[in-house]
């Protein structure tokens, strides 16, 4: 905690200037930090001045301690695998089905009407919905979990893709045919990277609903996992259970996300949106 | 040889866009093509091109039929049409990657320094203005060395201190290997002042209403009396060909 004030006093000395409050100064991230730190240092001063309890809400310190605690016993490196592992298979899963779906209803107007209305259809239902019916199908162990993950994934995935693939700019395409190329020298070098920055986008939609359904699928009965770690927390009376678990999907999802957009960000250079966001 | 041989186009929507069109170019001629809208002089263009196969009638180039792209022809479009995600150098070498590397960024260099961009090689199409885009695209076209050059309205979403610009640059890469150069305008000027024969063209359906030679020598001078009097036989055409009065006059 004290590393982090200071880190805050040395950054915000110079946002005093205007220079010092621009997006490309060294005070715009650490000015997102100053409400949770205010608001942790807050709760912890709460709780030791005896203003509450803190046994719902457990102060930072608690949670913190909970949270080595369990990382040192292994279990949350257990548990954080476990989930780990079955967002990793459903999003693999739903990602190529998305993928695949998605290229070949955006490619071709006859795919798209004989699949785009059926697919629609099962979009509007709540994927949560399955859930009975996947238990049924798949048992109640890794199949239907990683199953609802991968209808969750999806969605996402497909609609961002055909979306891409059908509003690739017919004249850069006549480009490619100017110059002669082949079908896969066309999808190489004219149709993928024309469609990867909506393709990121989608990914990154489908793993954030990926980390939802894993929590989902979690709660319908599991004997590890950071959800079970909740459940557990829950029917236990462990608050600082429950928040560590929070905590870890947090980190988690943040790692995932941000390894897709560093695995794309190379390829990405050219796009007006990403240099910006690069220099911020 | 550039032939095209009573062309016709009639479009799915039952549009007659082209009719009977035939010409023949020698090779390293200029050729502008001008006419109303709905002339067919896009069509005609892209049927050279071998991007739309044209409905009756054939293209010629020194004896082999166009059906498809070819090798031999290059196209420059109305806009640019830079691949975002390529560099400028990318995307000169778009159409050479077949070439050895060495090769290749040898031309692609040679070509930029031609075009006046050879420091804009690493720079992305955005970071271009419109000018220096399109000459990327001439650069673009001309590095595979194509012995007909198409043109589409090339430099109509121009402002005209850089088209006149970029009409004495295209000349002057005109001159480095003569290719064949056919080119659709609206422009009358930029068709007298590159062209050695005028195509007129008449809409509804798309034909060649009257083919003028403008008898000019190179360097053209916009100036001279005689670029005006040619100017003004392709005007007269192009009133004729719309069945008007001439705009004389109207004033």
């Amino acid at each position: 905690m004290a590393v982090a004030e200071t880190h805050i006093d040395g950054e915000m000395a110079p946002g005093h200037g205007r220079s010092g409050l621009l997006p490309g100064g060294i005070a715009g991230p650490a000015l997102g930090l100053l409400v949770p730190v205010l608001a942790a240092v807050g709760w912890e001063l709460a709780v030791r001045l005896g203003w509450s309890s803190g046994r719902l809400v457990p102060p930072p310190s608690v949670v913190w301690e909970t949270f080595l605690r369990l990382a040192e016993g292994g279990e949350l490196g257990r548990h954080a695998a476990a989930t780990l592992s079955r967002v990793a298979v459903g999003f693999g899963a739903g990602v190529a089905a998305g993928t695949f779906v998605g290229a070949v209803t955006g490619y071709s107007t006859f795919f798209s009407r004989l699949l785009d209305p059926t697919l629609q259809a099962l979009r509007a239902i709540p994927s949560i919905a399955w859930v009975p019916l996947f238990i049924l199908w798949f048992g109640i162990f890794e199949a239907s979990k990683v199953t609802l993950i991968a209808v969750g994934v999806f969605f996402p995935v497909y609609l961002g893709v055909m979306g891409a693939v059908a509003s690739v700019d017919r004249k850069i395409v006549e480009v490619g045919r100017a110059f002669r190329l082949s079908g896969p020298q066309m999808v190489r070098r004219i149709l993928l990277p024309a469609v990867l920055p909506s393709y990121v986008i989608a990914l990154r939609s489908g793993l954030g609903l990926g980390w939802m359904f894993v929590v989902a699928a979690e709660f319908m009965g599991a004997s590890q996992g950071l959800g079970y770690l909740l459940i557990d927390g829950q029917q236990l009376g462990k608050p600082a259970q429950i928040v560590a678990a929070i905590v870890a999907f947090a980190i988690l999802g943040k790692i995932t996300d941000w390894l897709i957009v560093a695995a794309t960000g190379p390829f990405l250079r050219w796009e007006d949106r990403f240099a910006r966001h690069e220099a911020a | 040889m550039l032939v095209l041989d009573r062309v016709g186009k009639t479009y799915h929507n039952g549009v007659r866009a082209l009719e009977g069109v035939s010409l023949s170019v020698a090779h390293g001629d200029i050729v502008a093509v001008v006419g109303g809208s709905g002339c067919g002089k896009s069509t005609m263009l892209r049927a050279i091109a071998g991007l739309d196969a044209p409905s009756r009638g054939r293209v010629v180039l020194d004896g082999a039929a166009i059906a498809a792209p070819h090798e031999k022809i290059g196209i420059i479009f109305q806009e640019p049409r830079l691949l975002p995600w390529l560099t400028v150098a990318g995307n000169v070498a778009f159409g050479i990657g077949h070439l050895p590397r060495s090769e290749r960024d040898g031309r692609v260099a040679r070509a930029l320094a031609r075009v006046g961009l050879a420091d804009k090689a690493q720079a992305w199409p955005r970071e271009l203005s419109g000018g220096q885009a399109q000459r990327v695209a001439i650069a673009r076209a001309l590095v595979p060395q194509p012995e007909v050059l198409l043109l589409d309205e090339p430099f109509s979403a121009l402002d005209a201190f850089t088209r006149a610009d970029l009409q004495d640059h295209l000349l002057a890469l005109w001159a480095d290997t003569r290719p064949t150069l056919v080119l659709v305008t609206h422009d009358v000027d930029e068709a007298v002042a590159l062209a050695d024969r005028v195509l007129v063209m008449q809409p509804r359906p798309g034909r060649v209403f009257e083919e003028i030679a403008t008898g000019l020598a190179r360097p053209r001078d916009r100036r001279a009396s005689a670029f005006d009097a040619a100017r003004g036989r392709v005007l007269d055409a192009l009133d004729r060909s719309l069945e008007r009065a001439p705009a004389t006059a109207i004033a």
